[in-house]
């Protein structure tokens, strides 16, 4: 998979991209500014960009405008935007729009390696990543957690895995339980919380996030 | 002017009056009595001696009562100039003394200008524009010159003779005459409507007579023109309009009452001062004392300029900088207290400018109070300065936290991640390696550098949360609530409005303490944050169901909000009891 790294503190940059090489990936740029991605996205066509969201030269929130802009403009790359922190707010901007092909990940993940390719392919593949931090965020607001106690802590796992992105054969066997028995989960939550059964994947995701945001 | 000067000055006009009676009753001899006789009908004798007689008799009494005043004078002249304009007169004293007739001949139409001169000049005696100036000053420049033009183009004698209408014009001096009319009252009833409350009241002795004036003028302006231009018979309306052309100078009489009633006022207006002393004796607040001085004055507009010795600059009550007008026809400016060390200015109407002794008056009355309100000002502007040092400092504050959370931000945690990065790949290539030992103590320091991270992160966002100025006020709030360990509901909307950013700083801050703080002492089970937005006013209030008992001066935290706050121009209030619950409550002005 073919992948670009855009972020300001080149060690962090160069240690990703080794990262990312080990394990198979082809990293066709690494840029330090907006400007820089802008070339070689121009130059380079890749299945996904992974970025900083605070770039030079205001450090505030240039990664982020740059995402919005290159989703508008290559619908079918992915895009992961990596922040010091994670906010819902972001999260629910970003995956509004569409959600697909788009990750939102605290930048600490990076050293999650598996986890962290894991979320690169699923973005780079079209569908989505959402950082557990901003799902229980939501999980946490207040309203959320009123409906939310109606569920079983197994139950509640696997709606935190389901709203951070994570495929059925994924969500199964981080909790080593048969694609059976998670299924039937599935279908209590959704009818304990009265959710409409999603048929792909990404399309959950959506849909439980915005369950959560008008909890 | 000296005595002197002036007393002559008064014997030449009373004098004149004499003359014109005089040259107008012959003495006759009737059944062996000697009787006097006018020379020509009553009427038309009355015509000029009447309305002279006034202007010269009003204008003595308004120059001895206000001699500075040119009023006075002007009224003299035009009266002179009307007793004097008679033809048969001007050839009775020709019969004495020939050159002194000449001499009528051209000087007697000034009259007519010098009439003009007084509307213009009313009440102030002097003309304020420039343009007055000039219509004036050419006008002056045209009486000779039509005198000169009259005698090479053989009008003679120049003026309309008694008993003919005033409009039968006889030369050019008439159309002087004419012109002066028409501009002068033209420029009266202009100066009335557009000008203020109390340039109107200062003309309205000027106003009042020049209205019937103006009509009759008009009426025998339409005889005039009736007569020569339309060949058609007038019949009855014709004689009607003849007479009241005829008649026209009688009127002339109104004015010079007017102007006198108007110049003497003042002296009435004396007992509004009065008044103002009253209301003074009662204590007049600093708020109610322009209205008073200004119903004193009679002017509206009066504005009072109270002087700042720090900034040396005047300022109005609430400590804002007014620039005195400088050398403005409309305006004037009186300044109190001594010219080193002014107290305050008032700035007026410059129709007020005759008044010099009310205006003193009323400044004279004031003073104390003046003095009062200026301090008052003083301190407000010195209030003003403090509440604009402390938004300033706090200002400085937010930027220099924002400034370290960003060093923060791109220093220490950008190389904590990247070394957490590199610790994960040493940790992979012990593996690799097959050496437990070596990946098992990385692995612990990863744990202990992840920890590192995550308190960093907490300090970065405690100090500035860039969420704030990424999104502004209610996602920041949102995300306060969200990592909140005790449930906060949150409601209210302002929409994507954003506020200045240290309101939103300040607000933010405001709800992120009262959270710290219910978590920490209030043992709450739930939390409240409303926001509302007010059309000037930006709104928070976080309450909680704990066990109350807040005390805003004791904790340093909620001090330091109702300072922060303050520095906004808000305002904090705490509301907690023993009995149960806090409520913080946070308005903010805003734009």
């Amino acid at each position: 998979m073919r992948v670009i790294v855009a972020d300001d503190s080149v060690l962090f940059r160069e240690g990703l991209a080794r990262v990312l090489e080990g394990a198979g990936f082809e990293v066709v740029g690494q840029a330090s500014n907006i400007d820089e991605l802008d070339r070689i996205l121009a130059r380079e066509d890749a299945a996904a960009v992974i970025l900083d969201i605070r770039m030079p030269p205001t450090q505030t929130d240039e990664g982020l405008v740059a995402a919005k802009r290159i989703r508008r403009t290559h619908p079918k790359m992915g895009v992961l935007l990596l922040s010091q922190y994670v906010e819902s707010h972001h999260a629910l901007d970003l995956l509004a729009e569409s959600p697909n092909h788009v990750g939102y990940l605290l930048k600490d993940r990076v050293a999650d390696i598996g986890e962290f390719l894991d979320a690169v392919r699923r973005v780079g593949n079209g569908g989505s990543a959402v950082d557990p931090q901003v799902v229980s965020q939501l999980l946490g607001r207040k309203r959320s957690r009123d409906l939310v106690d109606q569920l079983t802590d197994r139950e509640k796992k696997v709606l935190g895995l389901i709203a951070e992105g994570r495929s059925n054969e994924a969500i199964a066997s981080t909790l080593k339980i048969s694609p059976k028995t998670l299924e039937a989960h599935i279908g209590t939550i959704y009818s304990k919380l009265g959710l409409e059964p999603a048929v792909s994947d990404h399309r959950r995701v959506l849909a439980v996030l915005n369950y959560l945001r008008s909890a | 002017m000296t005595t002197v000067q002036r007393r002559v000055i008064q014997a030449g006009a009373l004098s004149t009056i004499a003359l014109a009676c005089f040259f107008e009753v012959k003495f006759k001899t009737l059944d062996g009595r000697i009787v006097p006789q006018l020379a020509q009908e009553w009427y038309r004798v009355l015509i000029d001696l009447v309305p002279g007689s006034s202007f010269v008799l009003a204008g003595l009494v308004a120059w001895s009562r206000r001699p500075l005043n040119r009023v006075g004078l002007l009224m003299i002249g035009v009266g002179v100039g009307l007793l004097t304009r008679n033809p048969e007169l001007q050839h009775g004293i020709g019969e004495i003394a020939y050159p002194l007739e000449v001499a009528l001949h051209f000087i007697s139409p000034l009259w007519a200008v010098a009439f003009l001169h007084l509307l213009l000049a009313f009440p102030a005696g002097r003309l304020v524009s420039r343009l007055d100036r000039d219509i004036v000053r050419s006008f002056y420049a045209l009486v000779p010159l039509a005198g000169v033009l009259a005698v090479v183009i053989g009008h003679y004698p120049l003026l309309g003779a008694i008993g003919q209408p005033v409009f039968e014009t006889k030369g050019p001096a008439d159309y002087v005459y004419l012109a002066c009319l028409l501009v002068g009252s033209g420029l009266v009833i202009r100066r009335w409507f557009l000008g203020g409350r109390a340039r109107r009241r200062s003309i309205t002795p000027l106003f009042g007579p020049m209205v019937p004036i103006t009509i009759f003028f008009l009426l025998s302006l339409a005889y005039f023109l009736g007569a020569r231009v339309t060949p058609i018979p007038l019949g009855g309306l014709k004689s009607i309009l003849g007479d009241l052309a005829t008649a026209f100078p009688l009127l002339l009489v109104a004015l010079p009452v007017g102007v006198l009633v108007g110049l003497l006022r003042s002296e009435l207006d004396m007992s509004s001062v009065g008044d103002l002393v009253v209301k003074l004796s009662g204590g007049l607040a600093p708020e109610r004392l322009r209205p008073a001085l200004a119903q004193a004055l009679h002017d509206p507009s009066l504005e009072v300029a109270y002087w700042l010795p720090a900034q040396e600059w005047f300022a109005d009550l609430e400590g804002r900088r007014i620039e005195l007008p400088t050398d403005d026809s409309e305006r004037a400016v009186s300044i109190l207290g001594d010219a080193s060390s002014p107290i305050a200015a008032l700035v007026y109407d410059s129709s007020l400018v005759h008044e010099g002794q009310l205006v003193d008056a009323a400044a004279a009355a004031v003073r104390m109070a003046l003095e009062n309100a200026r301090l008052q000002v003083q301190l407000r502007a010195q209030l003003e300065d403090v509440r604009e040092s402390r938004a300033r400092l706090v200002e400085a504050a937010d930027s220099e936290r924002q400034r370290v959370e960003r060093d923060l931000h791109d220093g220490a945690q950008q190389q904590l991640v990247t070394l957490l990065l590199s610790m994960q790949m040493t940790k992979a290539e012990a593996m690799r390696h097959a050496d437990p030992e070596t990946a098992a103590m990385v692995e612990a320091n990863i744990g202990a550098l992840r920890q590192a991270l995550d308190e960093l992160r907490e300090l970065g966002r405690g100090i500035h949360p860039t969420i704030l100025t990424q999104a502004g006020l209610v996602p920041a709030i949102m995300s306060l609530a969200e990592r909140s360990p005790i449930p906060v509901e949150v409601t209210g909307e302002l929409g994507d409005d954003r506020f200045a950013p240290a309101i939103e700083a300040a607000l933010y801050f405001v709800v992120s303490e009262a959270i710290t703080n219910a978590v920490k002492h209030s043992q709450a089970r739930r939390l409240c944050v409303s926001i509302d937005r007010r059309p000037v006013l930006a709104i928070v209030e976080v309450s909680d169901d704990g066990v109350g008992g807040a005390e805003p001066s004791l904790g340093s935290g909620l001090r330091g909000l109702t300072d922060r706050v303050a520095a906004v121009g808000g305002r904090l209030t705490v509301k907690s009891d023993h009995a149960g619950g806090t409520t913080i409550h946070a308005e903010v002005p805003c734009g």
